[in-house]
Protein backbone atom coordinates (compact mmCIF):
# COMPACT_ATOMS: atom_id res chain seq x y z
CA UNK A 1 0.00 0.00 0.00
CA UNK A 2 1.27 3.56 -0.69
CA UNK A 3 0.16 6.58 1.18
CA UNK A 4 0.56 9.86 1.50
CA UNK A 5 0.14 10.98 4.62
CA UNK A 6 -2.27 14.27 4.98
CA UNK A 7 0.47 17.31 5.75
CA UNK A 8 0.29 20.78 5.14
CA UNK A 9 -0.79 21.46 1.53
CA UNK A 10 3.04 23.44 0.98
CA UNK A 11 4.60 19.97 2.09
CA UNK A 12 2.96 17.83 -0.03
CA UNK A 13 4.97 18.35 -3.08
CA UNK A 14 8.12 17.27 -0.87
CA UNK A 15 6.68 14.36 0.80
CA UNK A 16 7.75 10.62 0.48
CA UNK A 17 5.53 8.18 -0.62
CA UNK A 18 5.54 6.03 2.30
CA UNK A 19 5.56 2.08 1.65
CA UNK A 20 5.06 -0.43 4.28
CA UNK A 21 2.47 -1.88 7.15
CA UNK A 22 4.48 -0.49 9.81
CA UNK A 23 5.05 3.24 8.80
CA UNK A 24 0.87 3.27 8.63
CA UNK A 25 0.14 1.95 11.40
CA UNK A 26 2.52 4.33 13.38
CA UNK A 27 1.84 7.87 11.73
CA UNK A 28 0.57 8.87 14.67
CA UNK A 29 1.76 8.94 17.68
CA UNK A 30 0.18 9.99 21.00
CA UNK A 31 2.02 10.75 24.48
CA UNK A 32 1.15 11.99 27.99
CA UNK A 33 3.50 13.82 30.05
CA UNK A 34 2.81 15.84 33.42
CA UNK A 35 -1.26 15.47 32.40
CA UNK A 36 -0.37 17.10 29.11
CA UNK A 37 -1.44 14.92 25.98
CA UNK A 38 0.48 15.17 22.81
CA UNK A 39 -0.19 13.81 19.01
CA UNK A 40 2.73 13.68 17.02
CA UNK A 41 2.34 13.19 13.26
CA UNK A 42 5.16 12.26 10.96
CA UNK A 43 6.05 11.74 7.39
CA UNK A 44 8.22 8.62 7.22
CA UNK A 45 9.97 6.23 9.28
CA UNK A 46 12.75 8.54 9.66
CA UNK A 47 10.79 10.90 11.17
CA UNK A 48 9.05 8.28 13.55
CA UNK A 49 12.68 7.54 14.43
CA UNK A 50 13.20 10.68 14.97
CA UNK A 51 10.31 11.39 17.34
CA UNK A 52 10.95 7.97 19.29
CA UNK A 53 14.62 8.95 20.12
CA UNK A 54 13.59 12.65 20.96
CA UNK A 55 11.14 12.27 23.35
CA UNK A 56 13.23 10.54 25.97
CA UNK A 57 15.82 13.52 26.30
CA UNK A 58 13.21 15.69 25.73
CA UNK A 59 10.95 14.89 28.46
CA UNK A 60 13.82 12.33 30.68
CA UNK A 61 13.57 10.24 34.17
CA UNK A 62 10.44 8.56 32.66
CA UNK A 63 8.13 11.21 33.02
CA UNK A 64 5.99 10.19 29.69
CA UNK A 65 4.27 7.38 28.58
CA UNK A 66 2.77 6.50 25.37
CA UNK A 67 -0.93 6.28 25.02
CA UNK A 68 -4.07 5.19 22.83
CA UNK A 69 -5.23 7.65 20.19
CA UNK A 70 -7.51 10.14 21.76
CA UNK A 71 -7.85 13.72 22.18
CA UNK A 72 -5.08 15.95 22.22
CA UNK A 73 -4.37 19.58 23.34
CA UNK A 74 -1.21 19.76 21.21
CA UNK A 75 -0.64 18.41 18.14
CA UNK A 76 3.61 18.43 16.67
CA UNK A 77 4.46 17.60 13.35
CA UNK A 78 7.51 16.49 11.57
CA UNK A 79 8.36 16.22 7.83
CA UNK A 80 11.78 14.84 7.27
CA UNK A 81 12.60 14.72 3.26
CA UNK A 82 15.20 11.63 3.00
CA UNK A 83 16.74 13.48 -0.26
CA UNK A 84 18.04 16.44 1.72
CA UNK A 85 19.51 15.04 4.99
CA UNK A 86 21.65 18.37 5.66
CA UNK A 87 18.38 20.16 5.95
CA UNK A 88 15.10 19.09 4.73
CA UNK A 89 13.79 18.95 7.75
CA UNK A 90 10.66 21.20 9.15
CA UNK A 91 8.06 21.21 12.05
CA UNK A 92 4.59 22.05 12.68
CA UNK A 93 3.60 23.37 16.30
CA UNK A 94 -0.57 22.86 16.64
CA UNK A 95 -0.50 23.74 12.56
CA UNK A 96 1.48 26.54 12.61
CA UNK A 97 5.26 25.48 10.85
CA UNK A 98 7.97 27.41 13.38
CA UNK A 99 10.22 28.74 10.32
CA UNK A 100 13.67 27.75 9.87
CA UNK A 101 15.89 27.85 7.20
CA UNK A 102 19.10 25.66 9.30
CA UNK A 103 19.98 22.17 9.60
CA UNK A 104 18.41 19.18 9.94
CA UNK A 105 19.99 18.72 13.55
CA UNK A 106 19.23 22.48 14.98
CA UNK A 107 15.43 21.84 14.03
CA UNK A 108 15.33 18.77 15.77
CA UNK A 109 17.14 20.49 19.04
CA UNK A 110 14.63 22.94 18.34
CA UNK A 111 11.60 20.29 18.42
CA UNK A 112 12.73 18.90 21.39
CA UNK A 113 12.98 22.03 23.07
CA UNK A 114 9.15 23.14 21.94
CA UNK A 115 8.15 19.64 23.24
CA UNK A 116 9.95 20.18 26.72
CA UNK A 117 7.90 23.82 26.82
CA UNK A 118 4.98 22.59 25.78
CA UNK A 119 4.72 20.32 28.96
CA UNK A 120 6.34 23.25 30.95
CA UNK A 121 3.56 25.26 30.15
CA UNK A 122 0.39 23.30 30.47
CA UNK A 123 1.55 20.78 32.78
CA UNK A 124 -1.28 19.74 35.13
CA UNK A 125 -1.11 20.26 39.15
CA UNK A 126 2.74 21.02 38.24
CA UNK A 127 4.27 24.40 38.56
CA UNK A 128 7.77 23.82 35.95
CA UNK A 129 10.45 26.56 36.69
CA UNK A 130 13.42 27.17 34.93
CA UNK A 131 16.13 26.70 37.15
CA UNK A 132 19.18 24.19 38.17
CA UNK A 133 18.06 22.20 41.25
CA UNK A 134 20.42 20.59 44.02
CA UNK A 135 18.94 18.21 46.87
CA UNK A 136 21.31 19.20 50.33
CA UNK A 137 20.09 17.56 53.55
CA UNK A 138 17.12 16.68 52.30
CA UNK A 139 15.91 20.12 51.05
CA UNK A 140 15.47 21.26 47.44
CA UNK A 141 18.03 24.09 46.60
CA UNK A 142 17.32 25.58 43.53
CA UNK A 143 18.69 28.12 40.93
CA UNK A 144 16.00 29.89 38.66
CA UNK A 145 17.51 31.89 35.86
CA UNK A 146 17.87 31.79 31.98
CA UNK A 147 20.41 30.34 30.01
CA UNK A 148 23.66 31.98 29.81
CA UNK A 149 23.19 33.14 33.65
CA UNK A 150 25.34 30.18 34.33
CA UNK A 151 22.72 28.28 35.86
CA UNK A 152 24.11 24.61 34.70
CA UNK A 153 27.91 25.05 35.87
CA UNK A 154 26.73 26.42 39.44
CA UNK A 155 24.42 23.28 39.60
CA UNK A 156 27.55 21.53 38.21
CA UNK A 157 29.26 22.57 40.85
CA UNK A 158 27.26 22.36 43.64
CA UNK A 159 27.09 18.49 42.46
CA UNK A 160 30.37 17.94 42.55
CA UNK A 161 30.53 19.46 46.26
CA UNK A 162 28.05 16.32 47.04
CA UNK A 163 24.66 17.62 46.36
CA UNK A 164 22.42 15.44 44.48
CA UNK A 165 21.31 16.08 41.25
CA UNK A 166 17.42 17.15 40.38
CA UNK A 167 17.87 19.59 37.32
CA UNK A 168 19.93 21.97 35.69
CA UNK A 169 16.43 22.83 33.48
CA UNK A 170 13.26 22.83 35.35
CA UNK A 171 12.60 23.05 39.22
CA UNK A 172 8.75 21.64 39.08
CA UNK A 173 6.86 21.64 42.10
CA UNK A 174 3.68 20.24 43.29
CA UNK A 175 1.11 21.87 44.22
CA UNK A 176 2.30 21.66 48.27
CA UNK A 177 5.58 23.39 46.73
CA UNK A 178 7.57 19.98 46.88
CA UNK A 179 10.29 20.44 44.25
CA UNK A 180 10.31 16.96 41.97
CA UNK A 181 13.64 15.96 39.56
CA UNK A 182 13.56 16.58 35.94
CA UNK A 183 16.71 14.31 35.48
CA UNK A 184 17.97 15.56 32.18
CA UNK A 185 21.54 15.34 30.92
CA UNK A 186 23.55 18.46 31.96
CA UNK A 187 23.99 21.16 29.25
CA UNK A 188 27.20 22.31 29.34
CA UNK A 189 28.37 24.94 27.51
CA UNK A 190 32.47 25.39 27.02
CA UNK A 191 33.10 22.26 25.66
CA UNK A 192 32.70 22.60 21.99
CA UNK A 193 32.48 26.65 22.02
CA UNK A 194 31.02 28.94 24.25
CA UNK A 195 27.55 28.78 22.62
CA UNK A 196 27.03 24.96 21.63
CA UNK A 197 25.73 23.10 24.50
CA UNK A 198 27.09 19.22 25.61
CA UNK A 199 24.78 16.55 27.40
CA UNK A 200 27.09 15.35 30.12
CA UNK A 201 25.46 12.59 32.92
CA UNK A 202 25.54 14.12 36.11
CA UNK A 203 27.69 10.60 36.90
CA UNK A 204 30.54 12.37 34.93
CA UNK A 205 30.67 14.89 37.58
CA UNK A 206 30.63 12.11 40.34
CA UNK A 207 27.11 12.99 41.10
CA UNK A 208 24.07 11.22 42.07
CA UNK A 209 20.58 11.44 41.09
CA UNK A 210 18.03 12.39 43.66
CA UNK A 211 14.44 10.46 43.16
CA UNK A 212 11.61 11.42 45.01
CA UNK A 213 10.15 15.25 45.89
CA UNK A 214 11.57 16.93 48.31
CA UNK A 215 10.71 20.25 50.41
CA UNK A 216 12.45 23.43 49.43
CA UNK A 217 15.07 25.10 51.42
CA UNK A 218 16.35 28.21 49.29
CA UNK A 219 15.36 29.64 45.66
CA UNK A 220 18.65 31.66 45.10
CA UNK A 221 18.81 34.20 42.24
CA UNK A 222 22.30 34.71 41.05
CA UNK A 223 24.23 34.96 37.86
CA UNK A 224 27.78 35.37 36.87
CA UNK A 225 29.33 38.80 36.98
CA UNK A 226 33.09 38.40 36.72
CA UNK A 227 34.72 39.89 40.02
CA UNK A 228 31.70 39.67 41.72
CA UNK A 229 31.40 38.75 45.46
CA UNK A 230 29.19 36.80 47.35
CA UNK A 231 26.72 39.02 49.14
CA UNK A 232 23.65 37.34 49.48
CA UNK A 233 20.51 39.65 50.06
CA UNK A 234 17.66 37.81 51.76
CA UNK A 235 14.15 38.92 49.53
CA UNK A 236 11.07 39.30 50.99
CA UNK A 237 8.57 36.21 49.82
CA UNK A 238 6.66 38.62 47.63
CA UNK A 239 9.47 40.06 46.06
CA UNK A 240 11.54 37.10 45.81
CA UNK A 241 8.25 35.55 44.06
CA UNK A 242 8.68 38.43 41.69
CA UNK A 243 12.23 37.64 40.97
CA UNK A 244 11.41 33.77 40.18
CA UNK A 245 8.63 34.85 37.40
CA UNK A 246 10.32 35.40 34.65
CA UNK A 247 11.67 31.54 34.66
CA UNK A 248 8.09 30.47 36.18
CA UNK A 249 7.16 28.87 32.70
CA UNK A 250 2.94 28.23 33.01
CA UNK A 251 2.64 31.79 34.69
CA UNK A 252 0.67 33.48 32.10
CA UNK A 253 -1.24 29.83 30.99
CA UNK A 254 -2.51 29.91 34.38
CA UNK A 255 -1.30 32.39 37.06
CA UNK A 256 -3.80 31.54 39.70
CA UNK A 257 -2.39 27.99 40.45
CA UNK A 258 1.05 29.26 39.79
CA UNK A 259 1.37 31.88 42.37
CA UNK A 260 -0.52 29.46 44.79
CA UNK A 261 1.89 27.25 44.34
CA UNK A 262 4.62 29.66 44.63
CA UNK A 263 3.01 31.23 47.64
CA UNK A 264 3.60 28.25 49.77
CA UNK A 265 7.58 27.75 48.06
CA UNK A 266 7.84 31.57 49.25
CA UNK A 267 6.78 30.49 52.75
CA UNK A 268 9.02 27.44 53.34
CA UNK A 269 12.12 28.23 51.33
CA UNK A 270 14.62 31.63 51.70
CA UNK A 271 15.40 33.57 48.76
CA UNK A 272 18.32 34.93 48.44
CA UNK A 273 19.71 37.25 45.73
CA UNK A 274 23.59 38.05 44.53
CA UNK A 275 25.68 38.19 41.87
CA UNK A 276 28.40 35.44 41.92
CA UNK A 277 31.92 34.94 40.20
CA UNK A 278 34.00 31.63 40.37
CA UNK A 279 30.86 28.89 40.77
CA UNK A 280 33.33 26.41 42.63
CA UNK A 281 33.79 29.18 45.40
CA UNK A 282 30.64 30.45 44.63
CA UNK A 283 28.88 26.42 45.40
CA UNK A 284 31.11 26.27 49.02
CA UNK A 285 29.42 29.93 49.89
CA UNK A 286 25.88 28.70 49.14
CA UNK A 287 26.14 25.57 51.13
CA UNK A 288 27.37 27.60 54.24
CA UNK A 289 24.93 29.94 53.57
CA UNK A 290 22.12 27.39 52.80
CA UNK A 291 23.40 25.36 56.49
CA UNK A 292 23.81 28.65 58.62
CA UNK A 293 20.32 30.31 56.87
CA UNK A 294 18.09 27.71 56.42
CA UNK A 295 18.76 24.42 57.97
CA UNK A 296 19.47 25.60 61.22
CA UNK A 297 16.40 27.69 61.25
CA UNK A 298 14.57 25.24 60.16
CA UNK A 299 15.65 22.78 63.15
CA UNK A 300 17.34 20.58 60.74
CA UNK B 1 -9.31 60.07 34.63
CA UNK B 2 -11.52 61.20 37.99
CA UNK B 3 -10.97 63.61 40.71
CA UNK B 4 -12.94 61.49 43.05
CA UNK B 5 -11.63 61.36 46.99
CA UNK B 6 -12.91 57.75 47.04
CA UNK B 7 -10.70 55.53 44.73
CA UNK B 8 -11.76 51.83 43.58
CA UNK B 9 -9.21 49.40 43.75
CA UNK B 10 -9.33 47.21 40.24
CA UNK B 11 -10.61 43.31 40.89
CA UNK B 12 -10.74 42.64 37.19
CA UNK B 13 -8.47 40.72 35.46
CA UNK B 14 -6.18 40.22 38.40
CA UNK B 15 -5.25 36.95 40.07
CA UNK B 16 -4.46 38.29 43.55
CA UNK B 17 -2.74 36.26 46.10
CA UNK B 18 -1.98 37.38 50.20
CA UNK B 19 1.49 36.85 51.13
CA UNK B 20 2.17 36.94 55.27
CA UNK B 21 3.14 40.59 55.15
CA UNK B 22 2.62 41.91 51.08
CA UNK B 23 0.11 41.39 48.13
CA UNK B 24 0.94 39.87 45.52
CA UNK B 25 -1.04 41.06 42.21
CA UNK B 26 -1.03 39.57 38.45
CA UNK B 27 -2.74 41.44 35.80
CA UNK B 28 -3.94 39.23 33.24
CA UNK B 29 -4.66 42.35 30.84
CA UNK B 30 -0.80 43.16 30.80
CA UNK B 31 0.99 40.28 32.24
CA UNK B 32 2.38 42.35 34.80
CA UNK B 33 3.10 41.19 38.28
CA UNK B 34 2.96 43.54 41.31
CA UNK B 35 3.97 43.14 44.65
CA UNK B 36 2.56 44.69 46.94
CA UNK B 37 4.23 45.74 50.54
CA UNK B 38 2.10 45.77 53.95
CA UNK B 39 1.80 49.27 53.50
CA UNK B 40 0.84 49.36 49.75
CA UNK B 41 -1.39 46.38 50.28
CA UNK B 42 -3.42 48.04 53.45
CA UNK B 43 -4.13 51.12 50.99
CA UNK B 44 -4.82 49.09 48.29
CA UNK B 45 -7.55 47.28 50.04
CA UNK B 46 -8.92 50.13 52.10
CA UNK B 47 -9.90 51.93 48.27
CA UNK B 48 -13.28 50.02 48.16
CA UNK B 49 -15.22 53.50 46.85
CA UNK B 50 -16.82 54.24 50.61
CA UNK B 51 -13.16 55.28 51.41
CA UNK B 52 -12.12 59.09 50.96
CA UNK B 53 -8.29 59.42 50.99
CA UNK B 54 -8.44 61.06 54.50
CA UNK B 55 -10.62 58.06 55.66
CA UNK B 56 -7.50 56.10 54.35
CA UNK B 57 -4.76 57.75 56.48
CA UNK B 58 -6.80 57.42 59.39
CA UNK B 59 -6.86 53.62 58.69
CA UNK B 60 -3.58 53.95 58.00
CA UNK B 61 -2.71 55.24 60.96
CA UNK B 62 -4.91 53.07 63.16
CA UNK B 63 -3.68 50.00 61.84
CA UNK B 64 0.40 50.90 61.77
CA UNK B 65 0.49 52.82 65.54
CA UNK B 66 1.58 56.14 63.72
CA UNK B 67 -0.17 59.38 62.27
CA UNK B 68 0.00 59.76 58.35
CA UNK B 69 -0.91 63.00 55.99
CA UNK B 70 -3.05 62.23 53.52
CA UNK B 71 -0.07 62.75 51.25
CA UNK B 72 1.37 59.44 52.48
CA UNK B 73 -2.25 57.54 50.56
CA UNK B 74 -1.46 59.62 47.62
CA UNK B 75 2.10 58.46 46.97
CA UNK B 76 0.22 55.08 47.14
CA UNK B 77 -2.82 55.56 44.82
CA UNK B 78 -0.21 57.58 42.39
CA UNK B 79 1.74 54.26 41.85
CA UNK B 80 -1.44 52.23 41.63
CA UNK B 81 -2.50 54.67 39.09
CA UNK B 82 0.88 53.96 37.34
CA UNK B 83 -0.03 49.97 37.49
CA UNK B 84 -3.51 50.03 36.57
CA UNK B 85 -4.42 49.04 39.87
CA UNK B 86 -7.53 51.11 40.27
CA UNK B 87 -10.85 50.69 38.96
CA UNK B 88 -10.44 54.35 37.50
CA UNK B 89 -7.43 56.41 37.16
CA UNK B 90 -7.07 58.94 40.00
CA UNK B 91 -5.73 62.41 40.14
CA UNK B 92 -2.87 62.54 42.67
CA UNK B 93 -2.56 65.47 44.56
CA UNK B 94 0.77 66.64 46.00
CA UNK B 95 -0.31 70.11 46.84
CA UNK B 96 2.51 71.64 44.50
CA UNK B 97 5.34 69.15 45.79
CA UNK B 98 7.14 66.71 43.05
CA UNK B 99 6.46 62.79 44.06
CA UNK B 100 10.35 62.71 44.80
CA UNK B 101 10.06 65.86 47.02
CA UNK B 102 6.69 63.68 48.49
CA UNK B 103 8.90 61.11 49.34
CA UNK B 104 11.30 62.83 51.05
CA UNK B 105 8.88 65.03 53.09
CA UNK B 106 6.95 61.93 54.03
CA UNK B 107 10.13 59.47 53.98
CA UNK B 108 11.92 61.95 56.56
CA UNK B 109 8.57 61.93 59.46
CA UNK B 110 6.77 58.87 58.49
CA UNK B 111 7.27 55.90 61.57
CA UNK B 112 5.00 53.58 59.16
CA UNK B 113 7.02 52.22 56.08
CA UNK B 114 6.21 54.06 52.71
CA UNK B 115 4.22 51.95 50.50
CA UNK B 116 5.60 50.58 47.51
CA UNK B 117 4.64 48.44 44.96
CA UNK B 118 7.07 46.72 42.80
CA UNK B 119 6.40 45.43 39.19
CA UNK B 120 7.52 43.57 36.76
CA UNK B 121 6.70 42.34 33.54
CA UNK B 122 6.57 38.34 32.68
CA UNK B 123 8.15 37.47 29.76
CA UNK B 124 6.37 34.30 27.38
CA UNK B 125 7.19 31.15 28.16
CA UNK B 126 9.40 31.23 24.87
CA UNK B 127 11.75 33.74 26.70
CA UNK B 128 11.39 32.02 30.08
CA UNK B 129 13.41 29.33 28.09
CA UNK B 130 15.87 31.51 26.92
CA UNK B 131 18.13 30.39 24.78
CA UNK B 132 17.10 29.48 20.71
CA UNK B 133 18.98 26.65 19.45
CA UNK B 134 19.74 28.84 16.28
CA UNK B 135 18.81 32.64 15.90
CA UNK B 136 18.36 34.07 12.73
CA UNK B 137 19.01 37.81 12.91
CA UNK B 138 17.57 40.50 10.68
CA UNK B 139 15.64 40.29 7.37
CA UNK B 140 18.30 39.33 4.04
CA UNK B 141 17.27 42.63 3.18
CA UNK B 142 18.59 44.56 5.73
CA UNK B 143 21.56 42.79 6.91
CA UNK B 144 22.02 39.69 4.14
CA UNK B 145 20.23 37.55 6.65
CA UNK B 146 23.32 37.17 8.81
CA UNK B 147 22.79 34.18 11.39
CA UNK B 148 23.76 34.31 14.73
CA UNK B 149 25.34 31.03 15.97
CA UNK B 150 24.04 27.98 17.64
CA UNK B 151 22.35 29.17 21.00
CA UNK B 152 23.65 32.28 20.75
CA UNK B 153 22.59 34.77 23.71
CA UNK B 154 20.12 37.13 23.03
CA UNK B 155 22.37 40.29 23.52
CA UNK B 156 24.80 39.04 21.21
CA UNK B 157 21.69 39.69 18.24
CA UNK B 158 20.70 42.54 16.40
CA UNK B 159 17.51 43.10 15.87
CA UNK B 160 15.06 41.87 14.61
CA UNK B 161 15.39 38.54 14.92
CA UNK B 162 13.37 35.61 14.54
CA UNK B 163 14.22 32.07 16.75
CA UNK B 164 13.64 29.21 14.12
CA UNK B 165 12.56 27.15 17.28
CA UNK B 166 10.05 29.41 18.51
CA UNK B 167 9.07 31.66 15.94
CA UNK B 168 9.75 34.47 18.21
CA UNK B 169 10.16 37.52 16.34
CA UNK B 170 11.82 39.39 19.12
CA UNK B 171 13.60 37.01 21.24
CA UNK B 172 17.24 38.90 20.63
CA UNK B 173 15.63 42.16 20.87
Amino acid sequence: MTETFPFHSEQKAGLLQVRGERENAVRDIYIESYGVRIRFSVNNRSALEAVEGILPVALPGDCFRFIEKTEVGHHFELILDPADEDKGCNFYRNGRQVPNDHSRLDVLRGFESQIRLTVAEHAVERVFVHAGAVVWKGRAIIIPGNSFTGKTTLTAALVRKGAEYLSDEYAVFDEAGDVHPFLKTLSVRGVVDEFTQTEIPVEDFGGRRAHGKFPIGMVLITEFQAAAEWRPLRLTPGLGVLEMLPNVVPVRYDPEFTLKVLNRVAKRAIITKTFRDDAAKCAESVLDYFESECLKNQGF
Amino acid sequence: MINSQNPVARREGLVIQEMPEEVLVYDTNTNKAHCLNQTAAFIWKACDGSNSVKDISKLVGDEFGGAVSDDFVWLAIDQFNKDNLLQEKVETKFEGFSRREVIRKIGLAAVVALPVVASLAVPNTVLAVGTCVRVQCCAPSTTGGATCPAGSPPSTCPSPCVCPATGNPTLCT
